[in-house]
């Protein structure tokens, strides 16, 4: 059987429907367009094949390519070790080395062992522990003296009778024993050591709370054995203190509710009074400071006798301008109001008081002067200053025990362990955010800024105690909380299936219909061709 | 065997005390007007009105985050310049003197707000427009504008989805960015744009469910426009009347107790089941714990002087020795220990042209370099052609 004469035209549907499409009941006769030539046809399939392998090897890898969101690879594993506590144990070692000039050598090297191990019988915190270290003699005064990894240093005197002493101006504590006390060589245990072990215990007592406290808030927690009432006042005092930072800005302000003082002699004062402290605490922090006067300035509280309750509404927040925002450093309010207001107590009757603190913010200080003075002199802001000297350790987390130096050097300690827990937190944060969050993207500062922080991290915890611990703890969680708020990672990160439609429908819509529809009429035709090739063999065959 | 029983109850109340106990310390209060245009008035009304009530309640603007799409105060169309009114009675002047808008204008967009609670900024961000809260911190957050289901529109250009605002939410709960979080909406189908939240420690309530409309309360004839909605205008009613000052007793359960259905004329919705304690723990916390700046502060007793003296001493005889000891190492040995806060060091700047990025400048030299000969190359080979 022949095929009928169209048909090389009918399987090319395109044509025949644009045939039959034409005006043809006009005219006698069908005239068939000329049959398309075998090259003809073999062309188009060419074309259509040729744009689906651009669609499909360029424009679909194109397209995956430019869609995908960059997510760097992040150490995950590691950094949930950092935070569940299990690639670092904090652990707090505190050098004493020990001068024992009036001693023996041997001798005093076996006081320093029965000490030690008098004080590891006390102990029961592993996170925090003394170890003892006998000086070399004072024959060579500098070495003795400089080391710096001492936290602190016992000098140990003959004297009457045993009694300890904190040296107000080093880290040291004086203790005197009697000379009948030192241990004989070989026996196990004397009063001298139990009593130097128990001075020690008691001195470093509030640091050790306040570092097991920290630690237990973390996830390693352990059951500390901490009594109830401690455990408040360490509360209290994480609520008081400031987060750490770096650099704070301090902001003295004086402000009255009428037209007198103007003029304050605030730069001597700071100088007299607030200058040696912040030198002070120079290791730890740096400071930035400014001063301003207010006149007119109406306080929250009009009565003339402060309850409790009045002085949280003293401050007169929406009017007051107490937020400089200068710098990015967080702010210390300390504030000198000149009025006659008093305190009263509700249950404690005929005390007064002058000043308050508010946790987390700063002091005000109520200085009461003749309305006739337009100057607040020097002397004046004495007081005032030296108790927002007080305060200002006190916002800063200063353990309130013990000699200033000895309060400084733990803080730091505390300091550093509290800046290692944050950074592990902020990375076991980052690392489940991005586990969560599978469309977010990740940009490769963030994975650097992660492999910064570890590694910092881990000196500071191999060094935690040292002076350096702080330096590397500080750089830890300066590099994590930057690689947690990585300002590229934000968007809207959840699309609707309908906003997906909307957005690829218009573009793609129009390009895949003819793609798509050329291809089936590829495979349409192919098909028929082999069936009309399969039917002339069967009628070869038969013929 | 009763005793020992009891015993451990107190045992147990004495070990759990610490955490119950655990409170905040500062107040935040994000406010999010998003509509933009004269007709929508009372939106950026509502958003002025909350911000007239919680700065009455003590939160500083220095904690106050204040999105306003636009001015209506300094509209052509407003008969009284200067001003935005939220009663028809026109007896508070909303706007004042004394009013800090941080984010403004086109500056209110979804991107923003998203990196206002995730505190993805760049350092360019000033203090001010940063929400700088921490796991001490309650965080009121009040948003109205037009919406719809699980969005809210932003300015007519972009909208904010449910799910963005929770996974939003989450981060900051991840980071320790808030203690507790009441987030109120005020839109149209508000319910469904606080359904998708899963992170805990969040009391949510809006104006309307879905498929209902949050109406407007009432118009002012001179203005020409409405004023305010009605959910916000019963919120503000309550916390006027109710909440006078911050030793005020009254709770969100209160507040939420005081919604009459047939003056919102929608239906308002709570969700409580994030909360750790369920509908009543969250139902007991006091209005001014969101809507207030509680302070504990701690009065210094007299006799704590003598002792800051002592520390004064202390202070300068420590700063005496330390000087004395540096001058002394000095002498000896230049040894260097890392300190924990080095000095800024000045800069050397260079002068001139310089990059802002230092990194892969040889690769960019070199595809600059090789572009410029491709295209020299091109133009001799043109040349050559065509001659």
């Amino acid at each position: 059987m022949a095929p009928p004469p169209s048909g090389p035209t009918q399987e090319d549907t395109a044509s025949s429907a644009a045939a039959s499409e034409s005006p043809a009941p006009a005219a006698p006769a069908i005239k068939a367009p000329p049959p398309e030539t075998p090259t003809a046809i073999r062309r188009r399939s060419y074309i259509v094949l040729s744009f689906w392998l651009l669609v499909v090897f360029l424009g679909l890898p194109f397209w995956w390519k430019t869609t995908t969101i960059y997510r760097a690879d992040l150490p995950l594993d590691r950094m949930l070790e950092w935070a569940d506590g299990k690639a670092c144990r904090p652990a707090i070692p505190i050098q004493i080395a020990v001068h024992a000039d009036s001693l023996q050598e041997e001798e005093a090297n076996h006081l320093v062992r029965l000490a030690q191990h008098a004080i590891d019988d006390l102990n029961d915190f592993s996170g925090h522990h003394l170890r003892l270290q006998l000086a070399p003699r004072q024959d060579r005064p500098r070495e003795s003296e400089q080391n710096p990894n001492s936290a602190l240093s016992i000098h140990l005197k003959p004297g009457d009778a045993t009694t300890a002493a904190l040296d107000p101006y080093r880290a040291a504590l004086d203790i005197t024993y009697p000379l009948n006390s030192v241990p004989p060589l070989h026996s196990a245990s004397s009063m001298l050591t139990t009593y130097i072990a128990t001075e020690l215990r008691s001195t470093f007592a509030e640091e050790q709370s306040i570092v097991s406290y920290l630690l237990s808030s973390s996830p390693t927690s352990k059951p500390a054995g901490l009594s109830p009432a401690v455990v408040e006042a360490l509360e209290k005092r994480a609520t008081r203190a400031l987060r750490y930072a770096p650099t704070y800005h301090l902001t003295f302000s004086l402000f009255t509710d009428g037209p007198a003082p103007t003029t304050w002699d605030i730069d001597t004062a700071i100088n007299e009074y607030m200058k040696p402290l912040l030198d002070v605490l120079g290791p730890i922090h740096n400071f930035t400071i400014d001063t301003q006067v207010q006149l007119y300035a109406t306080p929250g509280v009009q009565s003339q006798t402060l309850t409790k309750d009045d002085l949280a509404s003293f401050i007169n927040a929406a009017e007051w301008p107490l937020s400089p925002s200068i710098g990015g450093a967080p702010t210390i309010n300390f504030l000198t109001f000149i009025g006659n207001q008093t305190i009263g107590f509700p249950d404690s009757e005929g005390q007064t008081s002058q000043s308050w603190m508010i946790p987390q913010w700063g002091t005000v200080y109520l200085l009461s002067q003749p309305d006739t003075n337009s100057h607040v002199t020097k002397d004046a802001l004495r007081q005032p200053m030296l108790t927002f000297g007080g305060h200002l350790l006190t916002l800063l987390g200063t353990p309130q025990s013990g000699s200033l130096p000895l309060r400084l050097s733990s803080l730091s300690r505390i300091r550093s362990a509290d800046l290692l827990l944050r950074a592990s937190d902020a990375l076991g944060s980052l690392a489940r955010l991005s586990r969560s969050l599978p469309s977010i993207a990740i940009p490769r500062n963030v994975a650097d800024g992660v492999a910064k922080s570890i590694r910092h991290l881990e000196e500071a915890c191999a060094g935690l105690g040292s002076s350096e611990a702080l330096y590397h703890a500080r750089i830890a969680e300066e590099e994590a909380e930057r690689a947690f708020f990585e300002k590229s990672m934000v968007g809207q990160l959840y699309f609707p299936d309908e906003h997906k439609i909307a957005v690829y429908l218009p573009l793609l819509g129009p390009v895949t219909v003819p793609l798509v529809m050329g291809a089936i009429k590829e495979i349409k035709r192919l098909l028929q061709a082999r069936k009309q090739r399969a039917q002339e063999a069967k009628d070869k065959k038969s013929q | 065997m009763l005793f020992p029983i009891r015993l451990l109850a107190v045992l147990a109340t004495s070990l759990f005390l610490p955490l119950a106990s655990a409170e905040h310390t500062n107040n935040w209060a994000v406010l999010v007007g998003t509509s933009r245009f004269w007709f929508n008035y009372r939106h950026l009304s509502n958003v002025l009105s909350m911000y007239r009530t919680v700065k009455r309640l003590g939160i500083p603007d220095s904690q106050i985050i204040l999105m306003l799409p636009d001015d209506m105060a300094c509209n052509p169309r407003n008969a009284f310049p200067g001003t935005v009114y939220s009663n028809s009675n026109r007896a508070m002047d909303l706007y004042g003197d004394n009013i800090e808008v941080d984010y403004r204008g086109y500056e209110v967009t979804v991107e923003n707000f998203i990196r206002l609670l995730t505190d993805r900024v760049g350092d360019e961000m000033p203090r001010s427009k940063r929400l700088l809260t921490d796991d001490k911190s309650n965080i009121l957050i009040y948003m109205t504008g037009h919406g719809g289901n699980e969005f809210l529109k932003f300015q007519d250009a972009e909208e904010i989805g449910a799910w963005d605002l929770a996974d939003a939410f989450q981060q900051m709960w991840e980071k320790k960015r808030y203690h507790e979080i009441l987030f109120m909406i005020d839109t149209c189908q508000a319910n469904t744009m606080f359904s998708r939240l899963y992170s805990p420690n969040i009391i949510a309530t809006g104006s309307s469910e879905l498929d209902q409309s949050s109406y407007s309360h009432h118009a002012d004839n001179d203005v020409g426009v409405a004023v305010i909605d009605r959910y916000t205008y019963y919120n503000l009613e309550f916390l006027e009347n109710q909440v006078k000052d911050l030793s005020s007793q009254k709770t969100v359960g209160d507040l939420f107790d005081s919604y009459d259905i047939s003056k919102i004329h929608s239906n308002p919705g709570m969700r409580y089941d994030l909360f750790p304690g369920g509908a009543d723990v969250a139902r007991s916390r006091l209005i001014t714990d969101f809507f207030g700046n509680i302070q504990n502060v701690e009065v210094d007793q007299k006799e704590n002087g003598a002792l800051e003296e002592e520390l004064l001493e202390l202070g300068r005889t420590i700063a005496m020795l330390r000087q004395k000891e540096a001058d002394e190492l000095n002498q000896y040995n230049n040894a260097t220990s890392v300190p924990a806060s080095q000095p800024t060091e000045p800069v050397k700047h260079i002068r001139g042209a310089t990059a802002l990025t230092e990194d892969n400048w040889w690769t960019k030299k070199v595809v600059g370099a090789t572009a410029l000969a491709g295209c020299v190359g091109l133009w001799a080979l043109g040349s050559f052609l065509e001659t």
